[in-house]
């Protein structure tokens, strides 16, 4: 028998005092992301003091359910160490078709059928990326570029040109559906659309897979290293199905959320929206190189850029302006959290 | 602790059979890896595999991983065979190897290290499961006590990345406990470990195997092979030829076996220079890292540093380079003061350094040998327009690999496909080409076999011969006798002895570098 004392646990370099707050931050990235919010709502609120509306917090979440619904797939991509690009197009590919199918088919179907239709072509159209992903081992981006050119052309080609306005009733309705009705200081009247809890589903769906499977466990331990979560046993090729099918099946929801609340299908929306949901993953705390990120933290990147989208015309700020202000932020948070590397 | 033991523990009785391999061979494109392996690994005993670098070790170990197949032969573990293991197999029958990179994977927790696999195991690699964070946490808590690791909820929450690799490495066998291994592989353990952080680990090791754990070593430290007992297996060209208990053979039976000839076990270094001071080095420190780390060194002098892992070696060894720059103190070369403020500094001023983690920090490895070499002297390459000049590229880098004797067909294949012995040679030669007045070795034959050893000695003497200062920064105390004229002990920060290394004992030079830690610990 041993004698038995806890060995002293030296955490590597101790930070000295003045790095105590940074390193605080870089361990809680999201709380950086809290801050950057804080800091836009007090700025835009000082130079327009009516930004402080309930009106304004709707429009904001309004504006949050497609970019979230994205937001959420690429994190799970990138905890996974890869990252899709693709989902737009999955997305816009999944809209169209399937607006103009039941239009043209079936213009009565339920909800719930046009949605589950939709979230299964999307996981289709993902396990595709995945697939490839894993038996070319190819980088992931590379792939995803690939694809979506595929998707869209393919969009463009066989399934049609043309937005079209009379979407189905069942999208229609579900579009005009609110949870809550409040009266405005200025005697109108403002709505929180009933689809931002299909939002709210999926974060709670995200964040069960992550953090309360194997599955979502497998998910980061690729993310941390692909060579040793594959020498640990775990099935490489399952988890990059898994994360590109999931990412394609939050994506093919929510381009049906985009037709639903703008009550349209138009086969040329969705593009370029990429760069702003990747960046409202990347603000939220995850890890471009994988293997690190939170559903909060997302969520408040994509609420930041929502926000910057959505209200910087109230503090003047030109709308050409916005992008500029998200990259001024994606350059500052990066700085911050590649401080630790350095620290 | 080396008696063979008879308290088998209730869960397997020791002496039986666990592994059996027969007929076992391996070929990759025109290699013949392993020829007919045959051995039998019994629970609850030690056995070490060794073997020069390339005689089927790792072939042989990632066969019973299950990392790869063999192409002919048999495995069969407890009565049961199989003709080839995937990674799941082999861990769902109890075996666990922890490579040389520990396998942990570094942005999850120290419990999700631990325990997961545990999990993984239980649902037969199968992901569709939820995770028991119930479970994960106990088995976690119960493995790290095994291994005298703490078991807060903070330490089980630290992300494995921001922990030590000695703390690394106990969380790694904690793993294999967590999962109840019946058989232990070890890929080079103690190669990044202090002796008081690999004393630990031995003792963790022994209550393995007297759990009837069988525990299999792949070392190139003889002496720790023979400190912790058991079976030695020795493997050359993809063979086993000799195998049987380690105390029974001499250190120098076991390198010739593995070498296929004599090796001499000797002070390589006969004359002790006197030559004029080339590296002055004054009040020299790093934050809380070093202090006052003040030493001379001679032309044709060399120099040994060692101290324990937190001792401030390694950064006193990166001040020298200008990798992590010094904050006080000063550093004349030649008489000339000189400023090190980055990598590029030491460099012009003609200071070389070996890092010790030569594959993260030192070679490029997907790119060519020559490549690797010219690397640091590409200004003076530089042809017209700007163009790299190749053909005096290929003859320096040539000269280079036939001066040190890099083993390798031409100069255009990838660093990677060198043994680690190679390697090293390579990133001497790149500092060679800058002419160096001093190069800084750090951990030169870390991962190294026996035969290569040797060659690299050689050459380290020589280099010193034609007036080159040489610092070498170790924790291989003899590899710091058999080749310094000073060894310099550092602890705590500080630069406490300085030993001649022709009249000194090991046992001494390892009494210094504990000193006071041992009395800080008992109080």
């Amino acid at each position: 028998m041993m004698t038995t004392s806890t060995l002293p646990i030296a955490v590597k370099s101790a930070p000295s005092r003045s790095w105590q707050v940074m390193d605080w931050l870089v361990r809680r990235p999201s709380s950086f992301t809290l801050l950057l919010i804080v800091l836009v709502c007090g700025v835009v609120g000082a130079i327009n003091p009516t930004f402080y509306s309930v009106a304004n917090l709707f429009d904001i979440l309004r504006a949050s359910v497609v970019l979230g619904l994205f937001a959420l797939g690429v994190l799970v991509v990138l905890a996974a160490g890869g990252l899709d690009v693709s989902f737009a197009a999955i997305a816009a590919l999944v809209m169209y078709s399937l607006t103009k199918a039941v239009v043209q088919f079936w213009p009565d179907a339920p909800l719930a059928l046009i949605l589950l239709a939709g979230a299964g072509g999307g996981m289709l159209l993902g396990a595709l990326n995945g697939l490839l992903v894993h038996t070319l081992s190819a980088p992931s981006l590379i792939v995803t570029i690939g694809t979506q050119y595929v998707f869209r052309g393919f969009l463009l080609t066989f399934i049609g040109t043309e937005l079209f306005m009379n979407v189905p009733p069942a999208m229609d309705a579900f579009g005009k559906a609110t949870l809550l009705t409040l009266n405005t200081a200025s005697g109108g009247q403002t709505q929180l659309p009933a689809f931002v809890l299909v939002l709210a589903a999926a974060a709670i769906l995200t964040w069960w897979l992550l953090e309360r499977t194997l599955m979502g466990r497998a998910v980061f331990a690729m993310g941390g290293s692909l060579n040793i979560a594959e020498r640990l046993g775990y099935n490489l090729r399952t988890v990059h199905v898994f994360v590109f099918a999931y990412a394609g099946m939050l994506a093919g929801v929510a381009g049906l959320m985009h037709v639903a609340a703008n009550r349209l299908a138009n086969p040329f929306d969705l593009s370029g929206i990429e760069l702003d949901v990747i960046a409202a993953v990347v603000l939220g705390g995850a890890r471009i190189t994988g293997g690190r990120g939170t559903v909060a933290g997302t969520l408040l990147g994509v609420l930041l850029v929502a926000l910057i989208n959505n209200v910087l015309i109230l503090a003047g700020v030109p709308s050409t302006w916005q992008k500029a202000v998200i990259g001024a932020f994606i350059v500052l948070a990066g700085a911050v959290f590649a401080i630790r590397r350095r620290g | 602790m080396m008696s063979p033991s008879n308290q088998a523990s209730d869960s397997a009785a020791v002496g039986t059979p666990f592994l059996e391999l027969r007929g076992v061979h391996k070929r990759f494109a025109g290699v013949h890896a392993l020829r007919g392996v045959s051995l039998t690994i019994e629970a609850g005993k030690i056995y070490h595999l060794m073997g020069e670098n390339g005689c089927g070790k790792s072939t042989l170990i990632k066969i019973i991983a299950g990392a790869q197949p063999p192409d002919e032969g048999e495995i069969i573990i407890q009565g049961k065979s199989y003709g080839s293991l995937t990674s799941i197999e082999s861990l769902s029958a109890g075996i666990e190897t922890v490579y040389q990179d520990l396998s942990l994977l570094p942005n999850l927790s120290v419990a999700e290290n631990v325990g997961l696999s545990e999990q993984l195991v239980r649902h037969q690699g199968r992901l569709a499961h939820a995770l028991d964070r119930k479970r994960l946490r106990e088995t976690a808590q119960r493995a790290l006590a095994a291994v005298n690791l703490p078991t807060t909820a903070a330490f089980l929450g630290t992300p494995v990345e921001d922990l030590p690799i000695a703390t690394r490495q106990l969380i790694a066998i904690a793993r294999a406990i967590a999962v109840q291994a019946r058989m232990v592989i070890m890929d080079e353990p103690t190669t990044s470990l202090t002796r008081r952080e690999v004393d630990n680990l031995i003792k963790v090791v022994e209550d393995l195997r007297q759990q009837g754990v069988a525990v299999l070593f792949v070392s190139h430290k003889l002496d720790e092979c023979y400190a912790i007992g058991g079976e030695v297996i020795v493997f050359r060209d993809g063979q086993k030829v000799r195998q049987g208990p380690i105390n029974s053979f001499t250190k120098k039976e076991i390198a010739q076996w593995m070498t296929g000839k004599p090796i001499e076990d000797t002070r390589y270094r006969h004359v002790t220079a006197a030559g004029e001071p080339l590296l002055t080095v004054r009040a020299l420190g790093l934050r809380s890292a070093f202090d006052d780390a003040s030493f001379v060194l001679g032309r044709g002098e060399i120099l040994g540093i060692t101290g324990l892992l937190d001792s401030g070696r390694n950064e006193l060894a990166k001040a020298l380079a200008g990798v992590e720059p010094a904050d006080r103190g000063g550093i004349e070369l030649e008489g000339q003061s000189v400023s090190l403020r980055r990598p590029v500094d030491a460099i012009q001023a003609g200071i070389g350094y070996v890092p010790e983690d030569r594959l993260d920090e030192g070679l490029f490895l997907d790119k060519p040998i020559r490549d690797n070499i010219v690397v640091a002297v590409l200004d003076r390459l530089r042809g017209a327009l700007g163009w790299l000049n190749k053909s005096e590229s290929d003859q320096l880098a040539n000269k280079i690999i036939a001066d040190l004797q890099v083993a390798t067909p031409d100069i255009d294949r990838p660093v990677k496909s060198l043994s680690g012995g190679n390697q090293q040679r390579v990133l001497i030669g790149r500092w060679l080409t800058i002419q160096p007045k001093v190069l800084i070795l750090h951990g030169p034959t870390v991962g190294v076999d026996v035969g290569s050893k040797d060659t690299i000695y050689r050459i380290i003497q020589r280099l010193a011969d034609e007036g080159l200062g040489v610092i070498i920064i170790s924790d291989d105390l003899p590899e710091l006798l058999q080749n310094c004229d000073r060894i310099l002990v550092m602890r705590k920060g500080n630069i406490t002895r300085s030993f001649r290394a022709d009249n000194v004992q090991e046992g001494d030079i390892y009494k210094e570098m504990l000193a006071e830690g041992i009395s800080k610990e008992a109080a």
